[in-house]
């Protein structure tokens, strides 16, 4: 099932085959396998820092963030060309990455015509609600 | 965060407030690391900071964080968890996290999805206590219509009460004592358990009068062995909310609590029930008999009192349980002393007809000394949120006798002070003072037959 609703696109399958079409989970580098884990000495756990790095946010500027906790991907499938990079030009409905929970995928798009300036999260990793994704500078 | 978890496993802790930093402490005494999934609202909260990894899963509403499965889940996997604890409420007995648990090669810290969902179904618990020969009221299957009702009823005898098959709370339950009154009211019960639990299938029980709830912890290994930790008097209820919780239930006679904790027991091995539960009974005060009610899947908010008399830590014991450190428990190595009381301390305002009062606690100051204890993840600028069980505190007390334990109670309450919101404090205080309760002669109906008229005239209304 595809849905969309406002500025949210969702891919609905309760059907595993269905992943090779819309699914990334099968290379998703988020995901330890589980055989590995319980076995290797603990490593400290840090959490890392959600807020974007740098100086402040020029106002007017528009920071996309992620709508809930998920694991980020900036292509709509392994090796496809990414959604967007930075110094693109973006459109409000241009795609900019996929959020996944669970095997279901949120698109999330940009909501205002400009030109990304920051992309804040690596590609496969997980992100936490409210976590800063990208920053779009608006077209003058 | 794709990392190793230690030797002792890494533990998701899928639930917020008092019981996921009680969670967190027990697992990190364990020697386990833990994660915890959070709302935007409790992101700066004492559990957040406790936790070894904290992750933000949605916004404040519970909908969007604390009851969606899927997003919890998919934060443990991702986090490398191997393990996963629900605490109480939100999602716990929900046998559909327990499965995507299962799915994703996480141990659930409970029971398994089809005892979760044998025990939460109330008819066909009534038919595994009925197979297993525990003492239950006279009642039926699910009712079709009024109809169908007012036959029933008339077999069982009057008064009455109906209840929800899918849930307890409260919600689907009215006493009715005569014909007339269960015509009137069955319909609204029905509506009202079709809204609360998406099912609106009501059964009906003989009604018992003056009674006491009483119930027993249970720890099961799955196989067949179930130990249990002693009983619970949770008879001072509003709303059939708990508001005070004590062990041992001091009402009973040593064969009456035999014979009860030997049912409870019973009931669980016969389904070979894992890791911790509760099986909740009605008892007559005037006949001395007791009536199996339901079981409750998860640890439950009353834990400690059982824990103050035994001296087990409930929640190690099932985490170790769980993660295979240990492979069950010995009942002759359980031993109960002395007598425990919890009272639940709520931001609610009883002087407004318990309306809850969140807000920010600008002092936080709970009682400490010998005998006290207090469960709790707030202190002095917690904002309480309004998205939540206005619950934000447990003050258990443990004494050589019950009266040692209710002057104890007492005077940690007189200690006990939060400014900044309104809590059920001075109403506790009142309860506590009460004759009633120090010769314990109340009942489940107390709080709100006898007890609130008072309160409401000493406040002068």
């Amino acid at each position: 099932m595809h849905l969309i609703v406002g500025e949210t696109d969702l891919f609905l399958s309760k059907d595993r085959n269905a992943q090779t079409q819309i699914s990334l989970t099968a290379t998703a580098p988020a995901v330890p396998a589980l055989s590995h884990r319980a076995s290797v000495p603990a490593t400290p756990m840090e959490t890392p820092d959600p807020k974007p790095h740098g100086s402040k946010i020029p106002s007017g500027w528009t920071l996309v963030k992620a709508p809930s906790l998920g694991t980020f991907y900036r292509a709509p499938k392994p090796g496809a060309p990414m959604f967007t990079e930075i110094g693109a030009q973006v459109a409000a409905d241009s795609e900019l990455c996929l959020i996944e929970v669970m095997k279901l995928f949120t698109t999330l798009r940009a909501g205002t015509h400009g030109t990304i300036r920051e992309i804040y999260a690596k590609d496969g990793e997980l992100v936490e609600f409210d976590q800063p994704l990208f920053l779009i500078e608006p077209d003058a | 965060m794709p990392d190793t978890a230690p030797s002792n496993g890494r533990l998701f802790v899928a639930n917020r407030g008092e019981i996921a930093l009680r969670t967190i402490r027990a697992a990190q005494a364990l020697g386990m690391e833990v994660v915890l999934g959070v709302s935007a609202a409790d992101r700066d909260g004492l559990g957040a900071r406790t936790a070894n990894r904290c992750v933000v899963l949605g916004p404040a509403q519970a909908r969007d964080s604390y009851l969606n499965a899927g997003l919890i889940v998919h934060a443990a996997v991702s986090t490398g968890c191997t393990a996963l604890h629900p605490g109480y409420g939100f999602l716990s007995e929900r046998a559909e996290l327990a499965e995507l648990c299962a799915q994703e090669g996480i141990t659930f810290v409970g029971p398994t999805p089809e005892s979760i969902r044998q025990v939460g179904d109330k008819i066909s618990a009534r038919a595994m206590a009925r197979a297993a020969n525990v003492p239950m009221t006279s009642g039926t299957d699910a009712v079709e219509d009024v109809a169908h009702a007012l036959k029933l009823a008339e077999e069982i005898g009057y008064p009455v009460i109906t209840k929800a098959s899918a849930g307890g709370g409260g919600r689907g339950m009215v006493v009715a004592r005569n014909a007339e009154e269960l015509a009137g009211a069955f319909d609204q019960a029905v509506m009202t358990a079709r809204e609360a639990f998406g099912d609106g299938t009501l059964f009906i029980e003989r009604y018992v009068e003056v009674a006491r709830h009483i119930e027993v912890q249970v720890i099961g290994d799955g196989k067949g062995g179930v130990v249990h930790f002693g009983e619970r008097d949770c008879s001072i209820q509003r709303r059939y909310q708990k508001m005070i919780e004590e062990a041992p239930a001091a009402i009973l006679s040593p064969a009456v609590r035999k014979r009860l904790h030997e049912a409870a027991v019973r009931l669980l091995a016969s389904i070979n029930y894992r890791n911790a539960g509760t099986v909740e009974f009605l008892y007559d005060t005037t006949t001395e008999e007791f009536f199996f009610m339901e079981v409750n899947a998860r640890i439950q908010v009353e834990h400690p009192v059982s824990e103050a008399i035994t001296g087990a830590d409930l929640v190690q014991a099932q985490l170790k349980l769980a993660t295979g450190a240990v492979k069950g428990f010995a009942q002759k190595d359980v031993h109960t002393a002395g007598h425990a009381i919890e009272a639940r301390i709520i931001a609610e305002d009883p002087d407004r007809d318990f309306i809850p009062c969140p807000g920010r606690i600008t002092r936080w100051s709970p009682p400490s000394g010998e005998g006290i204890r207090v469960d709790t993840a707030v202190e002095t600028g917690t904002l309480i949120p309004p998205y939540y069980d206005s619950m934000i505190a447990k003050l258990i007390v443990h004494g050589n006798t019950r009266v040692e334990a209710i002057d104890r109670l007492a005077a940690a309450l007189d200690d006990f002070v939060v400014e900044g919101i309104a809590t059920n404090i001075p109403l506790l205080k009142l309860i506590v003072a009460h004759e009633d309760f120090r010769s314990n002669t109340i009942n489940t109906r107390w709080l709100e037959t006898v007890l609130l008229p008072a309160f409401r005239v000493q406040q002068g209304r």
